[in-house]
């Protein structure tokens, strides 16, 4: 899918983290453009820039040279308070480790960032948060302290709570890394079927090579430059 | 459904119950102590203002030749004058229930008054009639008697003492307790006390001025001024006594005990304060990584920082609730004993709205602003850093590096123990800020129940050394002044007596202030601690030895000046420390040159088994029966035992009540270890978890979590030692302002020391014992985990 103005847009960026034997280069003058829609892999080695990639797309940290643009926004010229907010109305973040708030339930969890960006009125937030885990096939398990649920359960409630607010854009560290091969190829299909049906763009960081069948592009780091663009079938 | 972010907040309560408990202690146990203090304080204030100040209190007391209808009419006829009365006090002893005491007696014009110094009649049948007498209530446990029943009663100069009924009780707000100041204070008609052997009529005029604001040196302007009516008029003033406008006799040391005790009140909460930071900051600890997923989801700064200080401010509403209740009754208690104190009743008195609201106020603002800087720093780390957040910090690593080093060099002394006590020394200091508040917040309780012992014993000493000056255990006072050396001689002859000499004292004033001079042999049963100059040489010389006490009442009394009074010039030749007395001590013989002759009014007896109580009790009886014989009626006798505990109970209960602050710091301090120990094994859950996955056993672990708490425990020990010397010169300055002088005690004894450092080991070894069963409970599998 191809539109003249990209979501992602990367020119020249640059983030280093200071090291016992200097400062050390994690990602160097990266050039980049993601469409609307597009469902894209992040590849590569322990140590190529992966997840910093990942953490600067979703504001979580700071380029240190470059121009970044992600959803419309300038990350470089967004204060602290207004990243948060952006990131909760603009981006969904799916981590490897699920990251589930342990004394909210299901369905709290998925409510929480709608309370936090006020998009929905207050009434509708449990309808909808209800709807989402529906559509991820975890609806039953709603009343449910994140303890109680497997994986794969878990991870499927941590995509509906990244979803909550309809971001445009979806952010994936790892989301199959924790999860039996059943539940990781599930998860990779409801991706893939977000950006499709859907239009969400995806980024999803990822180890494993099965899960370059479902994906439309590929990135492939090392080192922390960008060595390979692929687009598949 | 309530919103996530109120149900997270409150959930997240519940998860670290026991953490959320220490808070809610930490924060009541401190709003206890200074709201105690507060209502305790409002509740005297009013009942001053309520009791006190409504009684319409004496402004000048005149003593004449006489005080008749003549007297009292040149008085209210003076426009500056709002009222007066006519009074007689007199001297005696009172015997109830085999107790003797002294006691003075009260005569009024007019009971019915209340336009001054008005009496609260707390039995029916008031004002008192021709027969029986009226107690005032602060004298009535301390007398033995009993409403209604008789007690024995001799006026001094009297020479039988007779029985007269206890009509009822009265409170006269104006008197410090009778319990207090040893005397039973009687009421009774001019009728009454005629018919016991007084002289008839009165010789005092009270008065009080219209002008309720006025100063001092108005009074005594409104004084002097009757004062020169009153002779051109044939009375005789033979001295005037006036009162500080508005203030109750005990006032200005209540409002001093209180101020010291709410300082120390407002220290607690301060350490409070210190024990809220670290638990809130260790909370937020384990919430680094969820306030980094909420930052993801869209939580600004403002919305997290909300749900921690609504936290924060639900756990102060919830100490609240605990230490209003708690203070309020506290306060009425402990006011309740303050207002006795002051001869006040705090009945029908109610603990001020105000002083609610304001405990009330700071128990929410506490929590909240002490939670203020740790959510701060954990809302500015960024979510980056949070998220990457393994449990192992670079925090310490110099000292880290510094402790590898010194490991080398003493493993070799000290064998296989250096290495993992110097790591718990190292894990100790790890958090510089916690282990500064954790250390301050010991040793400050440390160092109040340090000043406290240091106080403590220097109020002893100051009593031992007070009464280790009276080589006495027994005091006589006579009905009539007699000859001296009749008494000494007397005396003697009483077996089981090995020493009598014979006292007399005079009362005169000095630039306007009262001065009570006792005239004493120099050689004699007297030896009091002497700061400056010389004690008395012997001779028949105008010559003072002034106690500290009354050199502060009268500051012109310096060592090597000179005074008139009593139509002569009095030299001061030495300072002694006379502890609560404010007296000064002459020659026997220049008082008698003064008097004209050699009377006396009082003995001090040495026997000759100091130690039996059965022989001072012998020893009383036996001098009453020989001197009613030879008579000279005995009107009160006094043990110097007896005495020593009156005083000591007074003193002693100020000091206890600041050691118990130092309780209450120690038990802010106790907990805040336990929560930096909670803390320290929470952060270092997967170092724990490798150290076990390398070998170390559950012992080992335990060990060094104990370890690591000892050495918080010592340090805390070793600061709170200096800390202490300031502390305890400012508890014995205020104490010296509020009671007496005491001698300086600024260094605790050796036993006091250790038993501190002892304390506190156990302070440690239980504040350890959560956090280290909660290191040994964690699964090598699940702390090497990073998830």
């Amino acid at each position: 899918m191809q539109t003249s103005s990209p979501v992602i847009r990367l020119r020249g960026v640059g983030k280093s983290y200071p090291a016992a034997g200097g400062d050390f280069h994690s990602l160097s003058d990266l050039d980049l453009d993601i469409d609307p829609g597009e469902f894209v892999a992040v590849i590569g080695p322990s140590g190529s820039g992966k997840s910093t990639l990942l953490n600067l797309l979703a504001g979580i940290d700071r380029a240190g040279s470059g121009e970044l643009s992600v959803a419309g926004q300038d990350l470089r010229v967004l204060p602290e308070r207004a990243l948060s907010r952006w990131r909760g109305r603009a981006v969904g973040v799916v981590f490897q480790f699920f990251q589930l708030l342990p004394t909210l339930t299901a369905l709290e969890n998925v409510m929480l960032p709608m309370d936090f960006c006020d998009q929905w009125p207050a009434a509708e937030r449990a309808a909808r948060a209800l709807a989402l885990l529906e559509r991820l096939g975890v609806a039953d398990q709603a009343d449910k302290f994140p303890s109680a649920l497997s994986g794969g359960q878990q991870q499927r409630v941590a995509l509906a709570r990244a979803l909550a607010n309809a971001p445009s854009l979806l952010l994936a560290d790892e989301p199959t890394g924790n999860l039996d091969s059943a539940n990781a190829e599930a998860m990779l299909t409801l991706l893939a079927g977000l950006a499709r049906e859907q239009g969400v763009t995806v980024v999803m960081v990822t180890h494993e090579a099965a899960a370059l069948s479902q994906v439309q592009r590929s990135l492939r780091l090392r080192d922390g430059r960008l060595v390979e663009d692929r687009r598949h079938g | 459904m309530a919103d996530r972010r109120a149900l997270k907040s409150w959930r997240d309560l519940w998860q670290h119950r026991t953490r959320s408990l220490l808070v809610v202690l930490a924060v009541a146990l401190g709003l206890t102590a200074a709201g105690t203090i507060l209502n305790a304080w409002a509740l005297v204030e009013r009942a001053t203002d309520q009791g006190f100040r409504a009684s319409q209190p004496v402004s000048a007391t005149l003593v004449l030749d006489r005080a008749d209808a003549q007297a009292l009419a040149l008085a209210r006829t003076q426009p500056d004058i709002a009222s007066a009365r006519l009074r007689r006090s007199l001297g005696a002893s009172v015997l109830a229930n085999g107790r003797a005491r002294n006691a003075v007696v009260v005569a009024l014009d007019d009971f019915a008054r209340d336009d001054i110094a008005r009496l609260q009649a707390e039995s029916p049948a008031w004002p008192p009639g021709d027969a029986g007498l009226w107690m005032e209530r602060s004298s009535l446990d301390f007398s033995g008697a009993s409403v209604g029943e008789p007690v024995s009663l001799r006026l001094a100069g009297a020479s039988e003492s007779q029985t007269v009924d206890i009509a009822g009780l009265v409170r006269d707000v104006g008197l410090a307790p009778g319990w207090m100041e040893n005397l039973v204070y009687l009421y009774g008609s001019e009728a009454a006390l005629a018919r016991l052997g007084a002289p008839a009529g009165f010789n005092e005029l009270q008065l009080r001025v219209r002008n309720g604001g006025a100063t001092r040196a108005e009074v005594r302007h409104s004084a002097t001024a009757l004062q020169a009516r009153l002779e051109a008029a044939g009375f005789t003033v033979k001295s005037i006594d006036v009162p500080e406008p508005g203030q109750h006799i005990h006032a200005a040391q209540m409002d001093s005990l209180l101020m010291t005790q709410g300082a120390f009140g407002v220290m607690a909460l301060v350490a409070c304060g210190f024990l809220v930071i670290n638990l809130v900051s260790a909370m937020l600890a384990g919430q680094v990584r969820e306030i980094a997923v909420m930052k993801v989801l869209g939580g600004s700064p403002r919305q997290i920082g909300a749900m921690a200080l609504t936290q924060a401010g639900a756990l102060g509403l919830l100490a609240c609730a605990i230490a209003l209740p708690a203070a309020l009754w506290l306060g009425r208690t402990y006011g309740g004993l303050k207002a006795e104190l002051l001869n006040f009743t705090l009945d029908g008195i109610a603990t001020p709205a105000w002083s609610i609201l304001l405990q009330l106020a700071v128990g929410l603002a506490l929590p909240v602003a002490a939670a203020a800087l740790p959510v701060r720093a954990a809302l500015r780390r960024p979510v980056g850093e949070a998220l990457r957040d393994i449990g192992i910090t670079r925090e310490g690593e110099a000292l880290n590096l510094r402790r590898g080093a010194l490991a080398a060099r003493l493993v070799p002394l000290l064998g296989g123990w250096a290495r993992p006590l110097l790591l718990s020394v190292g894990n100790a200091m790890r958090r510089r800020q916690r282990m500064v508040l954790t250390v301050l917040a010991l040793a400050s309780g440390g160092a109040v129940f340090l000043g406290a012992a240091n106080l403590r014993s220097a109020v002893r000493g100051s009593v031992d050394e007070l009464f280790g000056a009276q080589r006495y255990q027994l005091q006589l006072r006579l009905a009539m002044p007699a000859p001296a050396a009749r008494l000494e001689g007397l005396a003697v002859e009483v077996p089981g007596i090995a020493q009598a000499q014979a006292w007399r004292n005079l009362r005169t004033t000095l630039a306007g202030e009262p001065l009570t001079l006792l005239g004493v042999p120099a050689d004699g049963l007297l030896a009091p601690r002497l700061i400056e100059g010389r004690w008395l040489d012997g001779g028949t010389g105008a010559q003072l030895v002034v106690t500290r006490l009354l050199q502060k009442h009268l500051p012109a009394l310096v060592v090597g000046s000179t005074h008139r009074f009593a139509d002569r010039d009095w030299t001061v030749i030495g300072l002694v420390d006379g502890g609560p007395q404010a007296l000064a001590y002459a020659p026997r013989a220049a008082l008698d040159a003064v008097a004209g002759n050699d009377l006396a009014s009082s003995l001090v007896l040495r026997l000759e088994r100091p130690e039996s109580t059965m022989a001072l009790l012998d020893a009383v009886r036996q001098l009453r029966e020989a001197f009613t014989e030879a008579g000279h009626p005995v009107a009160g006798s006094q043990s110097q035992a007896e005495n020593r505990r009156v005083v000591e109970d007074h003193l002693l209960m100020v000091v206890d009540f600041l050691g118990g602050m130092g309780v209450v710091m120690i038990a802010v301090g106790a907990m805040g270890l336990a929560s930096t120990m909670g803390l320290a094994v929470l952060e270092r859950r997967r170092e724990i978890g490798v150290l076990r996955a390398i070998g170390a056993g559950d012992g080992a672990i335990l060990a060094m979590v104990q370890a690591e708490g000892l050495t918080l425990v010592v340090l805390s020990w070793v600061v709170s030692l200096p800390l202490s010397l300031p502390l305890s010169a400012l508890l014995e300055v205020a104490f010296g302002r509020i009671m007496f002088s005491v001698p300086w005690r600024l260094v605790p004894g050796p036993g006091v020391v250790l038993g501190w450092l002892g304390l506190m080991t156990v302070i440690s070894l239980l504040a350890c014992t959560l956090p280290a069963r909660r290191a040994l409970r964690v699964p090598v599998s699940r702390a090497l985990a990073y998830a």
